[in-house]
């Protein structure tokens, strides 16, 4: 079964047409890479699949997102986000809170645990699904914003997965890091995918080659070409897709 | 001709200079003769004029505790009453920035800001003063509290603001609802300009005498008796007392106004270093 399930979808910024009927079928257990040059739409794209556009009073939606057969439109959009967990461009821990309270908000403030045990256990779990536990252990208490930017998107990875989410969207989540850190992060998406769907928006052609099962590539707000990423890069069908993979735009 | 663009520089320099420091000399003015007539009645006046009531004309110095007290209860109560819906009326406007009462709030509160406080003191005074009959510490306080308001509401707003977006993001796409985020959240991350506007409210209120000439009331001579009695502060009693002709009512007055600049900058000067650590 698929996943997620994006069916004729449009996207409007005012007049702005900036998702153009794209559809797309992604499937479970996967990491699922979304390539394309700055402004294809690839960051709106992955808002529309967790529902988190509505916050701008200016976009519109068209078509259909299904996450396991059901329209996220027919959702809360809070159960939409709790089972599609998002992870942005800058790592943003909330700089003000511990490492311990970043982790714990979402499934507190969800009332997804009974007791302070319950809530250290998920704590920890999270923290060790995002290879970040034996960094913090020792200083949970700690302000979030102490920490590397590379330590501080695993946390924002922990974050996103103590909600224990299908799904996890990452839109570019290397982009603001070293190499070091960014092979760290890779490492762990491969790892996660055998529990979750990973989507990742990546402008690094390289990164959508090393770590995606298929990969989709965006241009101008239409899906030009999709499929196993070996294929799409050794054989792609398309032109364009050929023209951006080998550095010829973008 | 270098040398005389070079003059001309010279004389501009020297012209803003001079017209810089005679804008701020009335202030250091202020300061410095606040200082050196009100020093002399605190010091002769010891801690019974923080804590007597007023003496009789003519007859030494007394103290203005009911004037302090009044102060501070007024600050309080004004707080207490202006606080939460400023609060609130700062966060809508910055969650919902393109409602109709969001854009309206923003031009009216400006012009809150701006507007002459005699007026909010008469206005108060016909919503509850000749209603109630008599000048009291519930008026007084009303009339601060709707000059207080603007100060911490735009500043909330303006907080909130200056949170950079992904943190809202992040904060939605854990599945929160838009008052969670708000409160448990960006509320947080904005304490600091919160915390600003409140402060910078309460010092204006401290010091303002227009409100209360007509709401309450004042009260030299007796302690804060209950919210439906008038009550005193401090810019009233100066007020009050520079307009009768005895000599030590005037020194009084002098003893006053440095208390009243001291609980102004008290607040005042925290304030602003607080101001200066606000950043992302």
């Amino acid at each position: 079964m698929n996943s997620l399930e994006i069916i004729n979808l449009n996207v409007y910024y005012g007049n702005r047409h900036v998702i153009k009927g794209i559809n797309l079928k992604i499937p479970q257990k996967v990491v699922f890479a979304i390539i394309g040059p700055s402004g294809s739409g690839k960051s709106t794209l992955l808002r529309a699949i967790n529902r988190l556009i509505e916050l701008d009073e200016d976009a519109k939606v068209e078509g259909d997102v299904r996450l396991f057969k059901k329209s996220i439109y027919e959702m809360d959009p809070r159960e939409v986000r709790r089972r599609i967990g998002m992870v942005f461009q800058q790592p943003n821990p909330f700089p003000h809170m511990s490492i311990y309270d970043n982790v714990a908000l979402g499934p507190r403030l969800n009332k997804l645990v009974r007791n302070k045990e319950e809530l250290d256990y998920l704590v920890e779990w999270a923290l060790k699904k995002a290879a970040l536990w034996d960094e913090v252990k020792d200083r949970l208490g700690d302000l979030a914003s102490k920490l590397s930017g590379g330590q501080q998107q695993r946390l924002c990875i922990a974050r996103a997965l103590a909600l224990k989410p299908d799904v996890l969207l990452l839109d570019e989540p290397t982009s603001a890091l070293d190499p070091v850190s960014t092979a760290k992060i890779e490492n762990l998406l491969l790892e996660l995918k055998k529990s979750y769907t990973v989507v990742i928006v990546t402008h690094r052609i390289q990164q959508a080659a090393r770590i995606g099962d298929y990969t989709a590539f965006l241009l101008d707000g239409k899906l030009v070409e999709v499929g196993d990423t070996a294929q799409i890069f050794v054989n792609p069908k398309d032109r364009r897709t050929e023209a951006y993979i080998t550095g010829r735009f973008g | 001709m270098p040398d005389r663009r070079r003059a001309k520089e010279i004389v501009f320099q020297a012209v803003v200079a001079i017209l810089t420091f005679s804008t701020i000399a009335p202030l250091l003015h202020i300061i410095f003769s606040v200082f050196v007539e009100g020093l002399p009645v605190l010091i002769k006046g010891g801690i019974s004029f923080l804590t007597d009531t007023l003496a009789p004309p003519s007859d030494g110095l007394g103290g203005i505790g009911p004037a302090i007290v009044g102060t501070f209860v007024l600050i309080a109560l004004s707080s207490l009453m202006g606080l939460p819906i400023a609060l609130m009326t700062g966060i809508y406007s910055a969650e919902y920035p393109r409602s109709i009462i969001g854009r309206a709030a923003k031009i009216l509160l400006q012009i809150m800001m701006e507007f002459p406080t005699i007026l909010v003191g008469l206005f108060v005074m016909e919503l509850l003063v000749i209603p109630m009959g008599s000048y009291s510490a519930l008026a007084g306080a009303f009339a601060l509290a709707v000059i207080m308001m603007p100060y911490v509401a735009i500043s909330t707003e303006e907080a909130l603001k200056e949170i950079p977006r992904s943190y809202r993001e992040a904060a939605f796409s854990l599945g929160l609802s838009r008052a969670q985020v708000v409160f448990r959240v960006l509320i947080k991350m904005a304490k600091r300009g919160t915390l600003t506007g409140i402060l910078v409210g309460m010092a204006k209120v401290a010091g303002e005498t227009a409100p209360l000439l007509f709401t309450a009331g004042g009260s030299e001579r007796i302690y804060f008796r209950g919210l439906n009695r008038p009550i005193g502060a401090i810019p009233l009693l100066i007020y009050q007392l520079v307009q009768q002709p005895y000599d030590n009512y005037h020194q009084i007055a002098w003893g006053a106004s440095l208390l009243l600049m001291l609980i102004f900058l008290g607040i005042f000067i925290p304030t602003r270093l607080l101001l200066r650590e606000v950043k992302f």
